[in-house]
């Protein structure tokens, strides 16, 4: 019962921690991009690499003719990966990256996770604005829909839980790390991250009904490109986040403790 | 503000993973053959860092944690500070604490002096004001001067510590607790240190000092506690370790 109440004053202490990890999050950003010269410009020239890259290439296999139309989807799901499955390979080593601070200072482990959390914002809301220049010069841009101001947070309280539930067994299994990079792979590929749903048929089509990453990315993207997303990926997403926080809960009961040992 | 630290009974297990325990394969497999090998799980091995540790600290107090390397000292501090949480035993603390257990711990290489007083004071939870108000006492305690403006790696370590203690010292904490990490620090500075430290008692906070110099212990501490393999081996006031280590 006792370790139960801990979990959620872990919970709790971590999430009200918030003025500290908004700074810590921010400087840290700011220091990885110091002595270079495009500073933070880097993640945009990623994002259009990318997204050219792709767009040039499956745009040719799929013989799509409508160029601009797949340029829009693909670049707006690049960017939305990122804070809906790209970051786990990051997450998983959460605790390991935070090793040093956790032996030195007593933290929530919920502040490790949010400070990660946060940096994948930063890192979003960045290149976001690239992507808002570049489907305007290219005249493909769209008033964003009202709906991502609710579908945003969702995305980010179930990466967070998701998070905190991979980063656990990561630091005490070595191996976790690695099968959560190559998974986060595959899963870009299972993902509709750069070809369209709709183009999906017959029987595979179950990796999009299933995968709740298909989910939690329409809930960003389709706002993002000015549509709302539909109510299956609401209830996805609503869904998963107690599904995910029950799962949190109960291993920071039993692991909480242990952590530190484990790094 | 009134502090108390209390410990209880206090029992400390580590549980040390090898390269072969942290697979998960193997995990898996001694799951796979039954419960039993599961159990010893090859590799991990159990090593008792404290044993029935109990103390009592109160306002002014200043205790000295010695003991040959590898006696605990640091697992005490790390359990105070609350790191490490007992499988057996109560620990309550009350008031502010700050921790400075592992040398040049939280300190960002790439940033300057002043930057890292700035995020130091911001891992306190300080105000911001409050913490620009303190820098010119910082500055001139750690005596780094100009180098307050260079990327902290350029640093010594003795610059280090001075800059580590000037942050422990002005961001008020009520309780303190220290490694021997003040040890790289040079005569002059330890005199400083030292005569900050019996400071303490007049405002009523409080120093747990882990340390192997006794000169140290005689000048800034009132109490002691003296451990070897995690048992606590002596507790009481300076002069009776004194007695108690020349009988």
């Amino acid at each position: 019962m006792e370790a139960i109440q801990a979990a959620f004053r872990d919970i709790i202490d971590g999430v009200r921690l918030a003025p500290l990890w908004l700074t810590l999050g921010w400087e840290q950003t700011a220091a990885r991009f110091r002595r270079t010269v495009l500073g933070p410009f880097w993640l945009t020239a990623n994002l259009l690499a990318m997204a050219f890259a792709i767009s040039f290439i499956f745009g040719g296999l799929f013989g799509n003719g409508n160029w601009r139309q797949t340029f829009a989807l693909t670049i707006a799901g690049i960017l939305c990966w990122q804070i809906v499955g790209g970051y786990l390979a990051d997450a998983s080593n959460t605790f390991i990256s935070a090793g040093d601070l956790m032996n030195t200072m007593r933290m929530p482990l919920t502040f490790h996770v949010c400070l990660m959390m946060y940096k994948n914002l930063i890192n979003f809301l960045a290149q976001l604005i690239a992507l808002w220049i570049v489907l305007f010069l290219l005249k493909l841009g769209s008033i964003p829909d009202i709906s991502l101001l609710l579908g945003l947070p969702i995305v980010l309280i179930n990466g967070a839980l998701l998070s905190m539930i991979i980063a656990m067994p990561a630091t005490r299994f070595r191996d976790v790390q690695q099968t959560i990079a190559v998974s986060v792979q595959i899963l870009f590929f299972l993902t509709p991250v750069f070809w369209a749903p709709a183009s999906m048929q017959g029987k595979r089509s179950i990796i999009l009904t299933l995968n709740p990453f298909a989910h939690l990315l329409e809930l960003i993207r389709q706002p993002l490109l000015g549509s709302t997303p539909s109510f299956v990926h609401w209830e996805w997403g609503i869904g998963l986040m107690f599904v995910l926080g029950a799962t949190a809960v109960t291993m920071l009961t039993l692991y909480r403790k242990r952590i530190v040992f484990w790094l | 503000m009134s502090c108390s630290v209390r410990l209880d009974g206090v029992t400390l297990d580590y549980f040390i993973y090898s390269v072969k325990a942290q697979s998960l394969r193997n995990a898996v497999f001694n799951l796979a053959v039954g419960g039993n090998l599961y159990k010893s799980q090859g590799d991990v091995t159990v090593v008792r860092a404290l044993e029935n540790i109990s103390l009592d600290l109160k306002e002014g107090d200043r205790l000295a944690l010695v003991g040959h390397n590898g006696s605990g000292k640091t697992s005490l501090l790390k359990v105070i500070a609350g790191i490490y949480e007992p499988q057996k035993g109560v620990v309550e603390v009350k008031g502010n604490l700050t921790s400075m257990i592992a040398h040049a711990a939280g300190l960002d290489m790439d940033a300057s002096g002043l930057q890292n007083i700035r995020k130091l004071g911001a891992m306190r939870l300080l105000p911001k004001k409050v913490v620009e108000s303190r820098i010119d006492g910082i500055v001139e305690f750690s005596e780094l001067g100009d180098f307050v403006r260079l990327p902290v790696k350029t640093y010594s370590s003795g610059m280090m510590a001075r800059l580590m203690f000037a942050c422990a010292t002005e961001f008020e904490a009520d309780i303190l607790v220290l490694d021997e990490w003040m040890g790289a620090g040079d005569a002059a500075f330890m005199q400083k240190a030292t005569d900050r430290m019996k400071g303490f008692v007049d405002k009523a906070q409080m120093v747990i000092l882990g340390t192997h110099n006794f000169h140290l212990v005689e000048l800034v501490c009132n109490k002691v506690i003296e451990l070897s393999a995690g048992r606590a081996v002596f507790y009481g006031t300076t002069e009776d370790w004194k007695a108690w280590r020349n009988g």
